[in-house]
């Protein structure tokens, strides 16, 4: 704290802090830069694909990173299977948007009221209790026997695979509420329905966030693994289209995009979250 | 004449046991008596687990003693209410709401209309000091200030009775000497009968008309009354409040 400005008595002791020398270039300190050792990383990571490209330990079972580029471009002008890559995004998002809405209108409020009573609590956890542990991919083949190869098929994974984060996070959103809370409200001449409205819901929202947030990544695996088995759109069959085509370049593509819009969609949610939280805003950014 | 005015709190007789899993009994308060007058400032002081919290959370209505009756105006307590202000040691604010929001509760809960209840909650807001932090929450204020809302929140309710349980237990030394500081100037400007929980013995003496001690172990007893009456504003250095704290400092070692 107390580097630079020597000789100087201890009234300077404000100015101190802001005093501070540019260090000299040193190979220790470029060691130790963030940005550098990023920069490293990533070119690690491109020169390792490049070299095993190169080296054809995979045979044509992969691309250069150029030239999954070069797929990705021609994915955006070109249509695969009369759909362009927006056709095929859309696809896909259309799926998750319609059974993560499904799955989240159903789950949160359950897992509310699951919290909130006992008798709810008790018929339905022995139910749920037994659907829990069961991967979603795992239905995929009672969805095509019940609902077919279509649409149906595809968001009832989605809503089976969502429903279980959704559930869980809305119910222990509840449970765990400092019971101290609840105090707060009675002493001040506050009812049962005040508490639920006051305390219960909003302390439970973080949790019911997190649990939409995890849902929205799950539907996206569960997407995937839908239109891989059977799709004639989305995202999941470029990746199909590509392998079946053997072009490593559009399977790579494809899970680009994919990775891509995952992560967009996270982020929408964590800003959602952090406009309706304001509470929140300061302890979770950064 | 004092005779003549009626207790504001009369607790009679209090017993509580804990029963814990299904099975074991947890003795904590055995046959407390404690009457306070109207505007009194009454410190209940024990060590931990001296069962002095439980005897506040039976006060406040939140717990139900297993013997003995609780009166507030004559009238037999039932469960928590609005007559009662509780300040939590872990001041229990809401973090989605900002300090005008929690100082808000009370009286947003009794159905005030919004203009009355924002004037009540800025008085009290103001005494405790907070003006300019209206619009901040919890997270963005020290321990001292969260308390501060703890303190106004009750009070914004206007309760005949306040009851702080140990509201400086989590605060450094420091601010613990401002808030107790801050609680006397707020109690004689605003006053109320006060009952407040602490195991300081200075913190006691500095704030008390009376102090009843509790015995150090459970079940908890009455082991002790003392009257304080020393001039306030008070002193922490002064004579008077060196040899009480001493009295009540060598009584407690006893039953320790």
């Amino acid at each position: 704290m107390t580097t630079a400005a020597t000789g100087t008595s201890s009234i300077a002791n404000e100015i101190q802090l802001e005093v501070r020398d540019r260090k000299p270039f040193s190979l220790k300190a470029l060691l130790k830069n963030r940005w550098f050792l990023y920069t490293v990383s990533l070119t690690l990571f491109f020169g390792l694909w490049k070299y095993v490209d190169y080296t054809r330990v995979l045979g044509n079972g992969i691309a250069p990173p150029e030239k999954v580029v070069v797929a990705i471009w021609r994915l955006m002008t070109d249509t695969v299977a009369g759909k362009s890559l927006w056709g095929h995004t859309w696809a896909s998002l259309n799926r998750i948007l319609i059974g993560f809405a499904i799955a989240s209108a159903i789950a949160v409020p359950l897992g509310i009221l699951m919290a909130l009573n006992r008798y709810v609590n008790a018929v339905v956890k022995p139910i749920f209790d037994l659907i829990k542990p069961m991967p979603p991919f795992a239905w995929i083949s009672c969805a095509i026997l019940w609902f077919g190869i279509g649409e149906p098929s595809k968001i009832f994974i989605i809503i089976i695979g969502t429903f279980v984060p959704c559930l869980l996070n809305a119910y222990m959103g509840i449970r765990l509420i400092e019971p101290q809370l609840y105090d707060v409200i009675r002493m001040l001449g506050g009812n049962r329905r005040d508490e639920i409205l006051q305390v219960g819901f909003p302390a439970a929202f973080p949790a019911i966030f997190a649990g939409l947030q995890i849902s929205l990544s799950i539907a996206w695996t569960c997407v995937l693994s839908a239109e891989l088995v059977s799709a004639r759109s989305g995202l999941g069959f470029i990746i199909i289209q590509g392998m079946q085509l053997a072009r490593p370049d559009l399977v790579l593509a494809g899970m680009v995009v994919l990775a891509f819009w995952a992560w967009a969609t996270t982020l929408i949610v964590t800003y959602l979250e952090k406009y309706l939280c304001p509470w929140k805003r300061e302890t979770s950014l950064a | 004449m004092e005779t003549k005015t009626q207790s504001k709190i009369e607790c009679r007789n209090i017993s509580k046991v804990f029963i814990q899993k299904g099975t074991q009994r947890v003795h904590v308060l055995e046959d407390v008596s404690v009457d306070v007058k109207p505007n009194e400032f009454v410190v209940i002081l024990g060590p931990g687990q001296s069962g002095k919290s439980t005897l506040l959370r039976i006060i406040a209505g939140l717990e139900t003693p297993t013997t003995g009756t609780v009166t507030l105006d004559g009238k037999e307590v039932t469960g928590p209410g609005p007559d009662r202000g509780l300040v939590f040691q872990s001041y229990m604010l809401f973090p989605w709401k900002t300090v005008l929001g929690n100082v808000e509760l009370g009286p947003s809960l009794r159905g005030l209309p919004k203009k009355e209840r924002r004037e009540t909650a800025q008085h009290y807001i103001n005494l405790v000091g907070l003006q300019k932090f209206e619009k901040h929450y919890p997270h963005q204020l020290s321990g001292g200030m969260k308390q501060r809302v703890g303190i106004a929140r009750a009070y914004a309710n206007n309760p005949e009775v306040m009851l702080l349980d140990e509201p400086f237990g989590q605060l450094d030394a420091q601010t613990r000497y401002f808030m107790e500081k801050e609680t006397a100037r707020i109690w004689e400007t605003e006053r109320r009968t006060v009952l407040f929980v602490t195991n300081n013995i200075e913190e006691a003496v500095y704030l008390g008309d009376r102090i009843i001690s509790l015995q150090g172990k459970l079940p908890g007893r009455m082991h002790a009354s003392y009257e304080v009456n020393l001039p306030r504003p008070r002193e922490q250095t002064e004579m008077k409040f060196l040899q009480l704290r001493q009295q009540i400092t060598d009584a407690s070692e006893l039953v320790l």
